[in-house]
């Protein structure tokens, strides 16, 4: 991971590119036409633009819009400024230092200070859903009003990753400091005030944003583009025809294989699975290891080798995801590629069954297990659970789908620890401290979802994973993380299943479509229409 | 009759406090809580959040408390705030309102002219080969289920044929402003309100087929025959009045139901109407905003049953109603 | 009269072919409507599946004949659920008319204003979907027609020259009730009745799309919501489930309008 070194080694370096426009893209030699308007499609409803107080995908696209952050990625996860001209990592990993750019102003003309970067991240700290990512920050310095030196209680590498558009969005502290609680805070969608490229003009609740232009940009020439309208539309299939005839621009985070291939097929829009690296999505299938008999790992060997992960990517999801064999996403800089898998071998698991002392009956039938699923998205959820019905069925393990009318029904289950194997989707969140940890660590067996639901408890587990995260030294953090892949790959508390095979669907008029490692959940400053 | 307003008054109030309560009580006890929801669409949430977010919320207190507390302000007009949004209740419902009235009123308008008649029509000659077909039309109409026709006429208007939109109620990328506003509105409205107003065309003209042929029996029809005036006359002049009142009883009864069948022509077409917004917030535990909506339609559902009553009674005194 | 009804007739056929593929055909087939069969999204008319199939891969035709008996279970069982309330809270009133009437009134005000499908939702989402609560909440919303009918009916008899002799010689009002006045007024509750099964097919089907069906049992109406997400690539595993739910739907108003015309006197004059 290059966060460190590009920063050691070139802050300098950096420092005299810091004045000119963004270093990563603009790969075409085309000059950008300033002007147009960009329509989204989106499937979700957001809550709310505030990124500070709310994660996910769909809060994401605008937050970052309408919020800059001290620092911005590109393709290579290299940290690029942003808000932030330098940035410095202390040898002890335990203080970053941010040196803003002067002259920047919040979208109400008061300038962008390191108050400002302070209070943000100690709003972040306090309310963030994610709280691995700020949890060592103790205090945030301001010695000067463009200097803001963040204090860590341990070596939080992080951190950096966290200076991200998505993760750390620099609110206006004379807006949003005014005591009230900022998760329930009115400007969170009404007169928001932002730092970001885009102001937000227009929020219909559930229907649709509209962002225009920031003047007073501190990238000077930037945003080009007029305006963003974010379309929000359940109906996926309703989008698809919007982008087929030119109402729609560009839709993010699409997964549909009927879609994709419409869209692959069509000569006047590109597709592209790049921009989603960052996120890290895995679906997977979770195994409650304290409920019998999952809790003899050889029958959670079994199960897995009665699923054909070729089959499920192929088939169901139209070739268009790849089978995930690890915790870790495949684009990560700490992803290993030899994992022990389990290829599709039904005799072999009918075996392990017996071995395991679960022969079948006279009726063929080993044991009853209830399979659950996240609802809301049939292709890579509800499909491949009732596909693993089906499968093992025919090593008589008799498997009856239960299926959550909404997402707090499912939520319920998974939480109370209801649950024999449940298919979901976990996002690693770029740094593994934000994403991955939660789900292993002994320490983080709780009655709220998307922790470790699964009941894991291996204490050398336990031990890499805090020790990699207290370690600033990339090389020496993978090779933890790969024990640590390795073991959870022979342990299986779950079997992964493939990649979230999120696309960016956009017409061919759409340039420097973002597929920076956060991709649609980064600033569209450089997107123009031809 | 000043007493009898205020008496219905009265019980009306009653019905909808009844409502209220029996939904709160209800939504409150499905598993999973609106904070729940929230912290799927964050991607999780800390246990200390989500504390402090039903705190914020006041859904740590007891359920008879939390009646207490939402009942004090409703009855001071206050709505309260969506869980999701973190907006006023009020102000999403009036948001919605509009989208949703404009395709119930046009569909029930439509259907009703349309089907009254067809109606009148086929009740001239009750056995014949008209007032069979549109007879066994109607109950096509009744028939289908209505997101099924929704959506093959997507399929073949709007896809196939690319004639109207596919969906929402507006050009994406349009202002909402003008004349050209109102154009882009009725153009999108075409295939939701024609699959609304199918199932009420067929109420409609079956029920005015049966009261034109009620009416038709009566003693004052033959009397009017045996005076000699023209068939024509005793049909439309007498027969049809009279026919319509029943009709006009529906129609206003009918207006009650404007939530169930909004609700499904509305996710079809993604018509940013109330019955979508109900829909969804059912499933995002949204208590305030499903109680809001609840409560909204049930109060139109009482006017316009009590209209439909007065209205009644004005026209024809010879009923008595308890 | 009802087998001089030409259409009719034809509803009578038609639901006879609904209940005859639905009843005999899952055990002549022998398959199960949730396996695999072919590449998802086959078109009909071709080789491996005659109806095509739908996005997973299964075959619709096998969905079609399998799916009619969740569909008709429940549409009959609530029908009969909902009827039965309406006619036991319809006869009570308008027999005993007064105090009991009055409350009871009240009661189908209420459920009479309640938005009935928003109601059903939140009922199933409570109970999380299952074909019992399904069927319960179709049953608890729609009676109120039906006793509304029912009590017009009971009013107009409670006061008839026979009626009036039977409570001379002492019989019992439950006697009366159920005994003496239900079948005259039973006519009229008939077609409600047939009506009834028609709109809680299609009550089912609206829940079953909004993606509040039981997920477990493959009904017509899942199949749609189910395949909802794909309609315009797979219309027909959206059109032929939809069809099979309007044929039926269509069969039994045929037959409630048949009953109507057969029982409704006035007509008869003609």
């Amino acid at each position: 991971m290059n966060l460190l070194n590009f920063s050691r080694r070139n802050a300098l370096a950096l420092a005299l590119l810091a004045g000119l426009p963004a270093v990563h893209s603009l790969a075409a030699t085309d000059t950008p036409t300033r002007g147009g308007t960009l329509v989204l499609g989106s499937t979700q409803a957001l809550r709310h633009v505030n990124g500070a107080v709310q994660s996910g995908i769909a809060t994401a696209v605008p937050s970052t819009q309408i919020f800059a952050s001290p620092l911005r990625f590109d393709d290579k996860w290299n940290a690029q400024p942003y808000l932030a001209e330098k940035w410095s990592l202390a040898a002890d990993g335990k203080s970053l230092t941010l040196n803003l750019r002067k002259g920047a102003v919040f979208h109400d003309g008061k300038p962008i200070t390191s108050e400002d970067v302070a209070f943000s991240i100690m709003a972040i700290k306090a309310n963030h859903p994610f709280t691995t990512m700020m949890g060592p920050v103790e205090k945030v310095e301001t010695p000067d009003p463009y200097t803001a030196i963040i204090r860590m209680s341990a070596p939080h590498p992080a951190i950096v990753l966290a200076m991200s558009p998505a993760l750390c969005p620099i609110l206006p502290k004379h807006i949003y400091g005014d005591g009230t609680d900022l998760k329930v805070h009115p400007r969170n969608s009404t007169d928001v005030v932002g730092s970001g490229p885009f102001r937000l003009t227009e929020f219909k609740a559930g229907q649709r944003l509209v962002l225009e232009r920031f003047d007073k940009f501190f990238l000077a020439g930037k945003p080009y583009l007029d305006k963003i309208i974010v379309n929000i539309n359940p109906d996926s299939n309703s989008l698809l025809l919007g982008l087929e005839r030119g109402e729609i621009q560009m839709i993010p985070y699409a997964t549909n294989s009927t879609e994709l291939k419409r869209v692959a097929a069509n000569p006047a829009l590109n597709l592209t699975n790049k921009g989603f690296d960052g996120i890290g999505a895995i679906n997977w299938l979770a195994f409650n290891t304290a409920k019998k008999p999952l809790n003899d790992v050889n029958v959670r060997k079994a199960i897995a080798m009665t699923i054909d992960k070729k089959f499920i990517s192929k088939a169901l999801h139209g070739g268009f995801s790849q089978p995930a064999d690890g915790p870790i996403v495949a684009g990560s800089p700490f992803a290993i590629p030899d994992l022990i898998t389990y290829p599709l071998d039904l005799k072999k698991a009918a075996e392990m069954l017996d071995a395991a002392g679960y022969k079948a009956g006279a009726d063929g039938e080993r044991f009853k297990l209830t399979i659950d699923y996240l609802p809301g998205q049939d292709e890579q959820q509800k499909n491949v659970a009732e596909y693993i019905r089906a499968q093992l069925k025919k090593v008589g393990v008799m498997v009856d789908v239960r299926a959550s009318a909404d997402f707090p029904a499912w939520a319920k289950r998974m939480a109370t620890h209801d649950f024999d194997l449940s298919m979901d989707v976990v996002f690693n969140w770029g740094d593994p401290i934000i994403g991955v940890h939660r789900t292993y660590l002994s320490t983080n067996i709780r009655p709220i979802v998307w922790t470790n639901t699964q009941s894991y408890n291996n204490p050398k587990v336990d031990e890499l994973l805090n020790t990699a995260g207290g370690l600033l030294d990339p090389t020496k953090r993978k090779a933890y993380y790969a024990t640590f892949q390795k073991i959870v790959t022979d342990e299986l508390p779950i079997h992964f299943i493939n990649n979230t095979p999120y696309h960016t669907a956009s017409s061919k008029k759409v340039m420097n479509v973002p597929t920076t490692v956060w991709g649609p959940a980064s600033p569209y400053d450089e997107v123009y229409l031809k | 009759m000043l007493k009898l307003v205020a008496s219905r008054l009265v019980q009306g109030l009653a019905l909808v406090l009844a409502v209220v309560v029996l939904n709160f009580v209800l939504v409150h006890a499905a598993p999973g809580d609106p904070v729940e929801t929230i912290a799927g669409a964050s991607g999780g949430m800390d246990e200390k959040l989500q504390a402090e977010l039903r705190a914020q919320y006041g859904l740590d207190r007891p359920l008879p408390v939390q009646l207490g507390i939402y009942l004090g302000k409703v009855a001071r007009g206050d709505l309260g705030y969506s869980y999701f949004f973190n907006l006023p209740v009020s102000s999403l419902i009036g948001e919605r309102v509009p989208a949703t009235l404009a395709l119930v009123l046009t569909s029930v308008l439509a259907a009703f002219l349309t089907g009254t008649t067809l109606g009148v029509l086929s009740s001239r000659r009750p056995n014949g080969a008209l007032s069979q077909t549109i007879n066994v039309l109607s109950l096509v109409g009744f028939s289908a289920p209505v997101f099924w026709l929704g959506m093959l006429l997507v399929i073949l208007l709007a896809s196939v044929f690319p004639v109207f939109p596919v969906s929402g109620m507006r050009n994406i990328a349009s202002d909402g402003r003008g004349v050209a506003d109102v154009i882009d509105v009725l153009y999108h409205l075409v295939l939701p309100a024609f699959t609304l107003g199918l199932v009420y065309l067929a109420q409609y003209s079956r029920l005015s087929r049966a009261a034109m042929l009620d009416v038709l029996g009566a003693d004052y029809i033959r009397t009017a025959r045996a005076k000699g005036l023209s068939e024509r006359r005793v049909f439309y002049k007498h027969a049809l009045r009279n026919a319509v009142l029943p009709v006009v009883t529906i129609l206003g009864l009918q207006f009650g139901n404007v939530l169930a069948g909004a609700i499904v022509v509305e996710t079809v077409f993604n018509w940013p109407g109330l019955g979508r917004l109900a829909y969804e917030s059912v499933l995002r535990r949204d208590y305030p905003t499903i109680l809001g909506v609840l409560l909204f339609s049930s109060v139109v559902v009482i006017v316009m049953n009590q209209l439909t009553d007065l209205c009644y009674r004005l026209i024809d005194p010879r009923i008595k109603t308890t | 009269m009802f087998a001089r009804n030409p259409s009719a007739i034809a509803g009578m056929l038609m639901l006879s072919v609904v209940l005859l593929v639905t009843l005999a055909g899952p055990w002549l087939m022998g398959a199960d409507p949730f396996e695999i069969i072919a590449a998802p999204m086959t078109p009909p008319f071709s080789d491996e599946a005659m109806l095509g199939t739908d996005y997973l891969g299964r075959d619709v035709l096998t969905t079609l004949v399998y799916g009619g008996r969740a569909t008709l279970l429940v549409g009959a069982v609530a029908a009969l659920l909902s009827v039965s309330i309406g006619i036991t809270l319809g006869a009570l009133a308008g027999y005993y008319g007064g105090r009991v009437d009055a409350v009871l009134m009240r009661v189908t005000e209420f459920f009479q204003v309640l938005p009935a499908l928003l109601f059903a939702m939140v009922v199933v989402t409570l109970f999380s979907p299952t074909l019992l609560t399904i069927t319960l909440a179709i049953g608890i919303v729609s009676w109120t027609g039906t006793a509304r009918l029912t009590r017009a009916e009971f009013m107009k008899y409670r006061n008839l020259e026979f009626v009036r002799a039977e409570r001379a010689i002492g019989a019992s009002h439950a006697r009366i009730l159920w005994r003496v006045i239900l079948p005259n007024a039973l006519p009229p509750l008939i077609v409600s009745a047939t009506l009834a099964i028609g709109s809680a097919i299609l009550f089912e089907a609206g829940l079953s799309f909004l993606g509040l069906g039981d997920q477990n049992r493959m009904s017509w109406g899942l199949m749609i919501g189910a395949s909802r997400q794909y309609v315009l690539s797979c219309w027909w595993a959206v059109a032929f489930p939809g069809a099979a739910i309007f044929v039926t739907v269509l069969a039994v108003s045929l037959i409630g309008d048949g009953l109507n015309d057969a029982l409704n006197p006035k007509l008869r004059e003609r």
